[in-house]
C-alpha cells in the first residue's frame, strides 16, 4: 500500500518540494543504517532545513498516522534508523549548526545533525571539549548520540551521553515542541530528559541539544602494553581498579583485532601478542604522574612483555587510531563479520572470554575481541565467510555470545543499542512485565505508535512467538496500554 | 524471521542480471569491502553541501551495489548521483576499511558513458569540453580573446555548442584565465642539464592546460629540478595524458591518449617521469591498473606507472642541494585532491616548502574538502562547484595567508576565481624557484 | 509485614501505615489497598515539594533494607531502597568505595530510595552528577502491583528505557522504588577544602578562575560569605594541587583552610553548607537551579533571603526566604529560565511548592497516567501541575 498522495503534498507544503524525496532510487539509499542486514525502503525521505520544518513534518505524520523514523548520519549498529514500510524517514543531516558555545557556563547548544567531533572542534578554542567519544565520533551526530545514549572509550571516567546533556528541544510524536531538561542538574519533577536519552528515537525527535563541556585535561598519559595472555591483561584492569584509580580509558584488543588494526593503520601495535591494553589517565599533572607510576608497576607485575608510553600527542593519536580503526579494519582479515556489543561485570571478563573462545572453537569460527575492558563492554567480532557457507554457524555463535553476556549478569548492549537487531532478545534480559512497563512509557509519548515503531521492544511481527506465556495485562484490558 | 542479535545477513541478494555491461563492471569484492560505516560522509563535498545519502560515497556505493544486483537501472537517478560526484577521493582517505572508491568510480563512469544516453544539451556541452581541453593547440587559440567563437568554430563539437547553447559556451570561456599570448605559445627546452653534479635524470610531463595557462609553473619546475641536480627532458611530441577524459568516464579516448604517452616516454633513459599536475599524476599512476587485462599493454603500462612521480616526491627525496634564500610570510598549502587523496602525497610538498628559510607554513581548516574544481566539474555543475569554491576561499581567508600554494591548475583557477586577486596563488615550485634564485615571489 | 498504626474507624484521617519487609510484601501491600497512597522513607524530606494530600495508606519503606549484592571488583552495589545511604556508605568503606553523593540530609538518615525520589544532591554534583547519574538500575512496584526491573548491574548498559531516571525527582508519584543498583567510586585518598571569604557578587570571578583552570575541583560552593573549593586525589599530589588552587584564587594564604585528609575533617569546612541546605528557622527553603552565570544576580533579586548556599559551577542553590516571598521567587526564577521547588516551609504556612509549569507538563501528565492511571501515589506532590 503506497502513501496517500495527499500526504505527500502535505509534506511538500511544509517543506520545500525538492526536500521531499520520493524518487525510489534515492529512497533506497536510506533503506539501512550501519547495520546493513536489515533493509526497508521508506515511502519518502524528508530533508527539513530547520527545527520548525521538523515539527511541521511530524505534525503531518501525526495527522495522517504516518510512521516516521529519524535519521542522523546512519552509523548506528543496531538498525535503530531502519525505515518503516509505508513510512517516512526524517533526515536531520541538514540541521547542523553549532548555535552557541558558552565558555562561561561551559556548554554548547547545537542542532542534532552536528557531529560529535564538531562540538569539540567548536569548543576547543575555549580550552573545552565534549567528553563522550564513540569510535565513530568524526561522523556520528549528536542527535543520534542522544537517541542511543552513546558511550565511547572515555565513558569509564566521564560517563555517557546522558551525563552530558542538560536539555533537549524535542518534537513529540504529536508534532508539539517541548524542552526536556533544564539548564542545570536540578529538574522540576521526574527526569524526562533522562528517559528520552537512549530511547532510540522512539519517543520523539531532538531539534536542539544543550551539552555540557568539560575543560580539556591538563595532562594526558597513555600507554600501550602487551601481555602474554588475555587473563593477565584482565588482571591488570582489576588491580588498577582495586588501587582506587579511575583511568580515563582502559581498552583491550586480542591477537586477531591487533592484526587487523595494524594492517589498516600501522599504529605500532605488536602483531602476534595475545593481548594488548591501552590505558589512559588524565587530569591535573601531579595526580596523573603519581597514578601513572602505579599503573606501570601493575603492568610489570603481571608480566607485560612490552610497555610503550606515548611520548607525544602524535604517538597518542596513533595508539587511539589503532584502537578506533579496529572495528572496520576487521573487514581486512575476514570477508564478513558480525559485531556484538554485550556487557559483563568486569570481574567476570576473563571467564566470559574463555567461554567465547570455547564457543568459537566448537563452531569452527574465529572471534576477534576489541573491548572497553574498564567497563566490561565486549565487542566480539565473529569472523566468517558467507561464500564458504559459514553464515548460519556464525549467526548462531553471535547470538550465543549475546545471551552469554546476559547469563553472566550483564547486558545485551553497552552502546550500540537494541534497535531492530536485538529487540527479539530483550525477553532474555527482561520479564514480560518489565517490557510492558517500558511500553507504557512509550505510549505516554507516542499514543499512536508512529515514532520509530518496531524498535527496542519485541513485537510479535518481528520476533514471532515470544517466549513465555501471554497474559493480557490489566492496563491492556482497560485500554490504557496496547501491545503491538 | 528471527535472527540472533547482531547477526543479520549483511549482503544484498542478487535479484536480476546486473545493470552493468560486462566490460569492467565495478568489482564485486570492491563493493563488498564497504561495511556502510559512514566514515566517509564528513569528507564528501556533495554530502557536506546537500546532506543526502545518495550523494555520499556510502550512498553511491550502495547504488552501485543495487545496480550490480539488478535492482536499479543506470538511467536517471543513478546517473545523476554518479555525475554529481567530484571524484575528489577524500572518501578513500577517510575509509577505515580500505574501500577503493576510486576504482569503483573509474569503472562506473565508462558504464554510464556507454550505456546511458545523455540529455542532448549535456551531451553537446561535454563534447565541446572534450573537443577543447585535451588539445594544446586549441587551448592556445582559445587563450586569444574571442577565439572560441571564431577560430575554434572549425571544431565541430564547439560549433554545435555555439549554435545550440551559446550561453554555456560563454560560461566555459569565462573560466579560462587570462594569459599572455607570449606565455601561451612559449615552449620548454627539450633538455636542461643538471646544475653541478648529476643526481638523476627525469622526464617532465608538460601537460595541456598547464603548459598553455601555467607555462611559468613548468619553467619554474625545470629550473628547480635542474638546480637540485636533475637532468630534465621534455619530450616535444607529448600530448594530453588523458586524465580529464579518464575521470569523466570517456574511457576509449583516454586509453588512446595513455598509450600515446606511454609510447613517448617509455623509451627515454630516465629515472622518473615527473609531473607537477596532481590530476595528471594520479591518472598516469593508474595506467598500470587500466591496462591490467590488456596483454599487449599490461607490462608497458605497469612499467610506465612505476616511474611516475609527482615533482614534490622527487624534490623531497634527498637533502636540498641548491641554496635557499629566505621568503618571509605565511604560506597556506592547499592539498589538491588528486595529490593528497588520490596519490597520498601530503608530507612531501610541505617538506619542500619547509626547506625555505623564514617561510611560515599553515594548514587550512577543512583541508580534506575539495575546492570544487574537480576536473570538468566546475563547468558541468557550476552551482555546487561555486558553493565549494566559496567555502574553500573562506577557509583560506580564515588563516590570513600572504600566499596560497597548490599543485594543480584546476585548483589554482577555481580558488583564484573565488578568492579574488589580493592573495597571490602559486604552485609550490614557484615559491621554491623564487627562493633558490633569490628573487621576489611572483604575483601569479 | 507489620502494620504499625491501623485504625479502621479513621481510615481517611489517620492513614494506615504499612511497612513491608521485602519485595513480595511490598507488592502485596499495594494490591491490598485501593485508595491513595503516600510513600515514605526516613521522613527526612517529608515536607518537600507539594504537601501530601489525603491518603488512606502510607507505605513505609524503611524495613526494605540491606545490600543485595556487592561485588567490590565491579564497583556496583544493589541495595534495598529503604536502606539509609549513610549505612550503605559505612558498609562499603572497608572496600575503599563509596557512593559519590554528598547531600546534607544523608547524615540525617535519608534512604537511598528517598534521595532518588526527591532528586537530592550535594555540592559534588559538579563532577559526579546527581543520583540520576549514579543509579544504573531499579526495581519498581507500580500502583497496579506490577513489578518492573530496568537497567541492570553493569555500569554501561543501553538495553531498554532508562526508567530509573523517571524516578529521580518523582516524589513518590509514579511507583515505589524497591531496589536500586548504584555505581560506586573509590573513596578519595585525600581531600582538601580551600575557603575564601568574599561577597556573592565577587564570587563568580574567583569561581571562574578555579573552574577555568586545570584544577578539577569536585565541589565549588559559595555559602553565606565564603567560597568553598574542594579537591580530592592522592596524598602525594594533593598538597601541590591545593597550593595551585590557592594561587589561582590569588589571595592571602591566611584566608585558606586546609582540612585533614580523613573524610570527617574534610566535611567540617562544609558544615555551613549543610546548615544552609537545612534552612533558617521560620523561613521557607527553596531549591533553585539556573544557568550558573545568572545565579548570583537571581539570588540577589529574591525577596527576603536569609541564608544561601550556591553552587557556582552547578547553577544549583538552596536559599531560605520569607514564606511570603515564595510565589514571587518562583516567578523570578522562571523568568531567569530556571527551575524552583519548595523544600520545606514553616508549619502551617501555605506557600506554593512549584512555579509555572515546564513546557513538557503534558508529557508529565501522560507519564503519570500510564504508571498510575488512578492517581493513587503521592497525591498533591505536584499540585497544581498534575
Amino acid at each position: 500500500m503506497a502513501l496517500d498522495p495527499a500526504v505527500r503534498s502535505a509534506f511538500e507544503q511544509v517543506l520545500e518540494p525538492r526536500d521531499v524525496i520520493s524518487d525510489p532510487v534515492g529512497c533506497r539509499a536510506y533503506e539501512c543504517d550501519g547495520l546493513t542486514g536489515y533493509r526497508v525502503t521508506p515511502e519518502l525521505v524528508l530533508l527539513p532545513r530547520d527545527a520548525a520544518q521538523v515539527a511541521a513534518a511530524v505534525a503531518v505524520c501525526a495527522e495522517h498516522r504516518v510512521p516516521f523514523v529519524a535519521r542522523g548520519a546512519g552509523t548506528g549498529l543496531s538498525g535503530g534508523a531502519l525505515p518503516v514500510a509505508e513510512g517516512v524517514v526524517i533526515s536531520l543531516a541538514r540541521l547542523k549548526r553549532v548555535l552557541e558555545v558558552d565558555p562561561v557556563n561551559r556548554r554548547a547548544v547545537v542542532e542534532p545533525g552536528v557531529t560529535n567531533l564538531e562540538i569539540t572542534a567548536a569548543a576547543s578554542p575555549h580550552g573545552l571539549y565534549y567528553a563522550p567519544d564513540p569510535s565513530s565520533q568524526q561522523v556520528c551526530t549528536i542527535g543520534g548520540n542522544v537517541a542511543e545514549n552513546s558511550g565511547g572509550a572515555h565513558c569509564l571516567k566521564y560517563g555517557f551521553t546522558t551525563n552530558h546533556v542538560y536539555s533537549a528541544e524535542v518534537v513529540l510524536p504529536d508534532g508539539s515542541v517541548v524542552t526536556l531538561g533544564t539548564d542545570t542538574g536540578e529538574q522540576a519533577g521526574p527526569d524526562l530528559r533522562g528517559v528520552f536519552l537512549g530511547s532510540e528515537g522512539t519517543l520523539g525527535i531532538t531539534t536542539k541539544i544543550t551539552v555540557k563541556l568539560l575543560r580539556t585535561p591538563e595532562t594526558v598519559r597513555t600507554l600501550l602494553a602487551d601481555f602474554p595472555s588475555v587473563r593477565a591483561a584482565g588482571d591488570v584492569v582489576s588491580d588498577i581498579v582495586s588501587a582506587g584509580i579511575v583511568p580515563a580509558a582502559v581498552e583491550m584488543m586480542d591477537t586477531l583485532a591487533i592484526e587487523a588494526a595494524e594492517e589498516a593503520v600501522h599504529a605500532g601495535y605488536t602483531v602476534g601478542v595475545p593481548a594488548a591494553l591501552v590505558v589512559e589517565l588524565d587530569g591535573p599533572v601531579e595526580e596523573c604522574d603519581s597514578q601513572f607510576e602505579q599503573v606501570k608497576a601493575i603492568c610489570e607485575k603481571h608480566g607485560c612483555t612490552r610497555l610503550h608510553i606515548a611520548g607525544s600527542p602524535e604517538e597518542r593519536a596513533a595508539i587511539w587510531r589503532g584502537r578506533k580503526a579496529a572495528f572496520a579494519a576487521v573487514g581486512r582479515i575476514s570477508p564478513d563479520y558480525f559485531v556484538q556489543d554485550g556487557v559483563v561485570p568486569r570481574t567476570r571478563l576473563a571467564e566470559v572470554l574463555d567461554r567465547i573462545a570455547e564457543l568459537g572453537r566448537d563452531a569452527g569460527i574465529r572471534v576477534a575481541n576489541v573491548f572497553h575492558a574498564g567497563d566490561g563492554n565486549l565487542h566480539p567480532l565473529v569472523l566468517y565467510s558467507a561464500a564458504l557457507g559459514e553464515t548460519e554457524r556464525a549467526e548462531k555463535l553471535s547470538g550465543e555470545i549475546a545471551e552469554l553476556c546476559v547469563e553472566f549478569g550483564g547486558s545485551l548492549s553497552g552502546e550500540h543499542g537494541i534497535g531492530t537487531d536485538k529487540a527479539c532478545s530483550m525477553p532474555k534480559m527482561f520479564t514480560e512485565d518489565d517490557l510492558a512497563v517500558m511500553q507504557r512509557v512509550r505510549d505516554a509519548f507516542d499514543g499512536h505508535n508512529i515514532c520509530n515503531p518496531g524498535k527496542v521492544l519485541p513485537t510479535p511481527r518481528l520476533c514471532g512467538e515470544r517466549p513465555g506465556k501471554y497474559e493480557p495485562h490489566p492496563l491492556e484490558e482497560s485500554g490504557v496500554i496496547e501491545r503491538l | 524471521m528471527t535472527t540472533p542479535a547482531g547477526s543479520a545477513e549483511s549482503k544484498l541478494p542478487q535479484t536480476a542480471p546486473s545493470s552493468f555491461d560486462d566490460h569492467h563492471p565495478p568489482e564485486r569484492e570492491l563493493l563488498d569491502d564497504c561495511v556502510h560505516c559512514g566514515f566517509c560522509l564528513p569528507t564528501c563535498p556533495t554530502y557536506q553541501l546537500w546532506g543526502e545519502e545518495m550523494d555520499s560515497p556510502r550512498g553511491r556505493i550502495y547504488l552501485m551495489d543495487l545496480a550490480s544486483k539488478g535492482e536499479i537501472t543506470l538511467e536517471g537517478s543513478f546517473q545523476e548521483h554518479m555525475d554529481a560526484c567530484l571524484g575528489c577521493m577524500a572518501c578513500v582517505t577517510a575509509c577505515p576499511s580500505g574501500v577503493q572508491y576510486d576504482k569503483l568510480l573509474e569503472s562506473v563512469r565508462p558504464q554510464i558513458e556507454r550505456n546511458v544516453e545523455r540529455d542532448r544539451s549535456d551531451q553537446l556541452f561535454r563534447d565541446a569540453i572534450f573537443a577543447l581541453f585535451p588539445y594544446k593547440r586549441r587551448l592556445r587559440a582559445a587563450a586569444l580573446p574571442g577565439a572560441l567563437y571564431q577560430k575554434l568554430r572549425t571544431v565541430p563539437a564547439i560549433r554545435k555548442l555555439a549554435e545550440k547553447l551559446p550561453g554555456r559556451l560563454a560560461a566555459m570561456e569565462s573560466l579560462l584565465p587570462p594569459v599572455s599570448v607570449r606565455e601561451a605559445f612559449a615552449r620548454l627546452p627539450v633538455f636542461t642539464p643538471a646544475v653541478g653534479s648529476r643526481r638523476g635524470r627525469v622526464a617532465l610531463l608538460s601537460g595541456c592546460v598547464q603548459d598553455v595557462f601555467f607555462h611559468r609553473v613548468n619553467e619554474a619546475t625545470v629550473r628547480v629540478l635542474a638546480a637540485e641536480g636533475y637532468d630534465v627532458l621534455v619530450p616535444r611530441d607529448q600530448q594530453c595524458c588523458g586524465a580529464l577524459e579518464l575521470h569523466a568516464g570517456r574511457e576509449a579516448p583516454a586509453l588512446e591518449r595513455a598509450k600515446r604517452e606511454i609510447g613517448v616516454f617509455e623509451t627515454l633513459d630516465v629515472d622518473s617521469i615527473v609531473t607537477n599536475v596532481a590530476g595528471c599524476g594520479s591518472s598516469m599512476k593508474e595506467y598500470g591498473h587500466l591496462f591490467a587485462d590488456d596483454p599487449a599493454w599490461a607490462d608497458r603500462a605497469a612499467a610506465f606507472s612505476a616511474r611516475v612521480r609527482d615533482v614534490h616526491e622527487v624534490l623531497a627525496d634527498g637533502e636540498p642541494r641548491a641554496e635557499r634564500h629566505p621568503v618571509r610570510g605565511r604560506v597556506a598549502y592547499h592539498d589538491a585532491c588528486h595529490l593528497g587523496h588520490a596519490q597520498k602525497v601530503r608530507a612531501q610538498p610541505r617538506a619542500v616548502l619547509r626547506s625555505i628559510p623564514d617561510l611560515e607554513l599553515v594548514d587550512l581548516p577543512e583541508t580534506e574538502l575539495c575546492c570544487g574544481s574537480a576536473g570538468i566539474y566546475n563547468m558541468i555543475a557550476p552551482e555546487a562547484a561555486g558553493e565549494l569554491g566559496a567555502r574553500k576561499a573562506a577557509n583560506v581567508r580564515s588563516v590570513n595567508p600572504d600566499v596560497i600554494v597548490t599543485a594543480n591548475p584546476g585548483c589554482l583557477l577555481q580558488i583564484g576565481k573565488h578568492l579574488g586577486a589580493d592573495i597571490p596563488l602559486l604552485h609550490p615550485v614557484q615559491l621554491l624557484d623564487a627562493s633558490i634564485r633569490g628573487v621576489a615571489v611572483p604575483r601569479t | 509485614m507489620s502494620e504499625l498504626a491501623s485504625s479502621p474507624d479513621s481510615a481517611v484521617s489517620t492513614p494506615t501505615k504499612m511497612r513491608p519487609g521485602d519485595l513480595d510484601e511490598l507488592r502485596a501491600a499495594i494490591l491490598d489497598t485501593s485508595g491513595p497512597v503516600g510513600i515514605s522513607g526516613a521522613g527526612t524530606a517529608a515536607d518537600w515539594a507539594g504537601p501530601l494530600g489525603a491518603v488512606e495508606t502510607v507505605l513505609d519503606t524503611t524495613a526494605l533494607t540491606g545490600v543485595i549484592t556487592h561485588n567490590p571488583g565491579d564497583m556496583t552495589v544493589s541495595v534495598r531502597a529503604g536502606t539509609p545511604l549513610r549505612a550503605l556508605v559505612e558498609e562499603l568503606s572497608s572496600h575503599g568505595q563509596h557512593v559519590s553523593l554528598d547531600a546534607a540530609r544523608i547524615a540525617d538518615g535519608a534512604t537511598v530510595g528517598g534521595l532518588l525520589a526527591t532528586g537530592d544532591a550535594g555540592p559534588s554534583a559538579l563532577v559526579y552528577g546527581t543520583l540520576r547519574d549514579l543509579v544504573i538500575g531499579t526495581t519498581l512496584v507500580l500502583a497496579d502491583g506490577t513489578i518492573a526491573h530496568n537497567g541492570g548491574h553493569v555500569i554501561k548498559n543501553v538495553a531498554g528505557f532508562d526508567l530509573a531516571k523517571l524516578m529521580h525527582g518523582s516524589y513518590g508519584t509514579l511507583a515505589v522504588v524497591a531496589e536500586v543498583v548504584l555505581r560506586l567510586h573509590p573513596v578519595p585518598k585525600a581531600t582538601a577544602t580551600l575557603a575564601l571569604d568574599c561577597p556573592l557578587d565577587e564570587a563568580p570571578d574567583h569561581a571562574a578562575r578555579v573552574l577555568g583552570g586545570p584544577f578539577e575541583p569536585v565541589a565549588l560552593e559559595w555559602v553565606d560569605g565564603t567560597l568553598l573549593v574542594r579537591i580530592e586525589g592522592t596524598e602525594a599530589a594533593l598538597d601541590a594541587r591545593a597550593a595551585r588552587v590557592a594561587e589561582a584564587l590569588d589571595t592571602d594564604e591566611r584566608h585558606f583552610r586546609r582540612t585533614g585528609s580523613d573524610d570527617g575533617a574534610a566535611r567540617q569546612g562544609w558544615g555551613a553548607h549543610d546548615a544552609a541546605v537545612r534552612g533558617a528557622p521560620g523561613s521557607a527553603v527553596l531549591r533553585i537551579g539556573a544557568l550558573p552565570s545568572r545565579l548570583p544576580a537571581l539570588i540577589g533579586s529574591l525577596p527576603g533571603v536569609t541564608a544561601v548556599t550556591a553552587g557556582l559551577g552547578t547553577g544549583v542553590a538552596t536559599v531560605s526566604l520569607d514564606p511570603a516571598g515564595v510565589a514571587e521567587a518562583h516567578a523570578l526564577v522562571h523568568a531567569a529560565g530556571g527551575t524552583s521547588v519548595v523544600r520545606s516551609r514553616p508549619a502551617g504556612s501555605d506557600v506554593p511548592a512549584w512555579g509555572p509549569p515546564p513546557s513538557a507538563v503534558a508529557v508529565l501528565r501522560s507519564v503519570k497516567n500510564v504508571f498510575d492511571p488512578q492517581g493513587r501515589f503521592g497525591p498533591g506532590r505536584f499540585d497544581p501541575w498534575m
